[in-house]
């Protein structure tokens, strides 16, 4: 990937005269903007988020097969479920306490995307809780009669609600004061939606493995390969038309680690497993161990996507340049 | 009635009587002594438990006539946005806008998720660290609102609250001026009715037109980037970054849009590739 012009080279509102430049001054070098607080369990969120909406996603489409995905079905509802009651634990850890969750539950604010997330999330627990009770009540682990209480319309509802939850985890960074975040207004929240489905596909061809579920495999292998390829472009456009703004995540040892845990071992490695996949019939057991390669590869590029973008996001706020002149 | 205040820099003459008023009067703890090296500045900048921060800004340059020097000293506050970036972000409702219109932060409302603290253009909120188990009352931006000695223990020992100026709005519900503007002994720092206060700088730049001090206002109308005009502005004689204020500043929420509509098409991409493949498959 070209390489963008270091902090040092950057020209926010530099002032051209005679073809001189004259920087703009600063405050002793000193951040104007504060950093985020956001450790692990920020990211552990984003990242949970993102593959618990792209579940969503799947339960949905894998409706329109032809063949029977009943079981692809039932895991990826059980595991949004897990996902989601699990994320709401682990922003806890972030907060504090307990009841200070609940403070988020007093009013919906839709400028807010923290405030309209959290009730996605609310809302997405309910309809995936509800579409497992559904799967786990007709194979008889909960009371037959408990399996009305998911109603045909609640699938793609979840779906919805899903495609929210991957969403909005984007718009929550890009819609800051955060010049690098900013300036992914557009590319940050399509590349979590991205991120998402594809690490959603990943986990669940894994545990589909794990079931011995094997038919579905394949299927699922293409769409992560459609949701990789389509994060990649993502990447190579955002890196394109930030310029300066995003050096702190394409540049450096951040940038570095992007690429080699995101960009090659997390999109392209698993892209290539898959196509050897798609292309070639390996025996079962060598399937079965390329398969789980390639998730493993894909989820640990999802988590430090949004790593990258945690920490860059901290190395923007110190660059009072940046913060001068944001983007648009 | 909106107040505000008027930030003359003009007149500053870099005591810190605003620093030292602030903290004194909203029982602020001390931050630590650090040496920066820069100017009269150790402060350094705004935090959770540092409402006013005076910057120190020595210029000097070389001329054909000398050596010119220029020293700059300007008290930063929270500037109490017309659309503030914080209080939009706030999910719980903790940031409000009071009858004084300043922008106000419950602290036993605050969960402390800091969202506000990427959300402000100006690098003005941030959390309050944790409980300091020595007995500073370190979280305790709530003896802003409430001086009884229960509600100090209820909060105590709990992970941080965000923190910024009020304003002074328990001392103007009592009819008192902000601790800093009663402490300023230049009126550098003025404090009253905002339209007054506009009417009042802007006549001030005319003064120092008229002496040959070029000087600017900054807030006292538009910031842009869909800020509106600031509450706390200021007249300044050099460019806002020399500061460290934002010459374009961004309102958060303006970025919303734009993020929602791709994540959207990526949304409707991806769905529709999904459903070919499971069909097709």
């Amino acid at each position: 990937m070209r390489n963008v012009p270091s902090p040092d080279e950057a020209t926010f509102g530099a002032i051209s005269r005679n073809g001189e430049t004259t920087p703009v001054p600063s405050y002793y070098e000193r951040p104007m903007l504060k950093a985020p607080h956001w450790e692990w369990n920020v990211i552990t969120y984003l990242f949970l988020g993102g593959i618990m909406g792209g579940l969503g996603l799947i339960q949905l489409v894998a409706d329109s097969s032809r063949g029977d995905e009943r079981m692809l079905k039932r895991t990826a509802r059980v595991t949004s479920f897990i996902l989601a009651a699990a994320n709401p634990a682990i922003l806890i850890t972030h907060l504090g306490r307990p009841e200070r969750f609940l403070n988020m539950l007093r009013i919906v604010k839709f400028k807010s995307p923290m405030s309209v997330g959290v009730w996605g999330l609310v809302f997405y627990t309910g309809a995936a809780g509800a579409n497992m009770t559904r799967e786990l009540a007709i194979i008889g682990i909960l009371p037959r009669r408990l399996r009305f209480i998911a109603p045909g319309f609640m699938t793609p509802l979840q779906a919805l609600l899903g495609a929210f939850t991957a969403s909005y985890t984007g718009v929550l960074l890009s819609a800051t004061a955060n010049p690098f975040w900013g300036s992914g207004k557009r590319h940050i929240p399509a590349m979590s939606v991205c991120s998402g489905l594809a690490s959603a596909c990943a986990l669940s061809s894994l545990l589909s493995v794990l079931e011995g579920n094997h038919t579905v495999v394949p299927k699922l292998e293409r769409l992560e390969m459609v949701a990789g390829a389509a994060e990649l472009a993502i990447l190579a456009d955002f890196q394109r038309s930030a310029g300066a703004y995003a050096t702190p995540f394409f540049s450096g040892e951040r940038g570095k680690k992007l690429r080699t845990y995101t960009i090659v071992a997390g999109t392209l490695a698993p892209l290539a497993l898959n196509l050897l996949g798609a292309a070639v019939k390996l025996p079962k057991p060598v399937d079965a161990v390329r398969t789980t390669l390639a998730s493993i590869l894909t989820l640990t590029g999802g988590y430090i996507l949004r790593e990258s973008l945690i920490e860059a996001g901290k190395s923007s706020a110190k660059d009072p340049r940046a913060a001068f002149r944001q983007p648009e | 009635m909106a107040t505000g205040f008027f930030t003359d820099t003009t007149l500053c003459i870099g005591c810190k009587a605003c620093e030292v008023a602030c903290k004194q009067w909203n029982e602020l703890p001390s931050d630590g002594f650090e040496f920066t090296g820069n100017s009269y500045d150790n402060t350094s900048e705004l935090s959770g438990t540092t409402w006013r921060h005076v910057a120190f800004i020595e210029q000097m340059t070389l001329e054909e006539d000398g050596l010119h020097d220029r020293w700059l000293m300007s008290s930063d506050v929270c500037k109490h946005c017309t659309n503030a970036g914080c209080l939009e972000a706030c999910p719980t409702g903790a940031i409000i806008r009071n009858e004084f219109d300043s922008v106000f932060i419950q602290p036993d409302v605050c969960n402390g998720c800091g969202y506000c603290v990427v959300s402000c253009p100006f690098g003005v909120v941030d959390l309050i660290e944790k409980f300091d188990p020595q007995g500073h009352h370190y979280n305790l931006a709530s003896l802003v609102t409430s001086r009884r000695e229960e509600e100090r223990t209820a909060l105590a020992g709990h992970g941080g609250v965000a923190g910024k100026c009020t304003l002074c709005y328990d001392r103007q519900t009592l009819g008192f001026t902000p601790a800093c503007a009663k402490a300023c002994p230049t009126e550098s720092i003025q404090f009253g009715n905002v339209e007054e206060l506009r009417e009042r700088a802007r006549e001030r730049v005319e003064t120092l037109a008229g002496r040959g001090v070029s000087a600017q206002l900054y807030g006292a109308d538009d910031v842009g980037g869909g800020i509106g005009p600031l509450n706390a502005f200021f007249l300044l004689t050099d460019r806002p970054e020399a500061y460290n204020l934002p010459a374009q500043p961004v309102l958060p929420s303006t970025r919303q849009r734009a993020g929602y509509t791709s994540a959207a098409i990526a949304v409707l991409g991806l769905a529709i590739a999904g459903w070919v493949i499971f069909r097709n498959a």
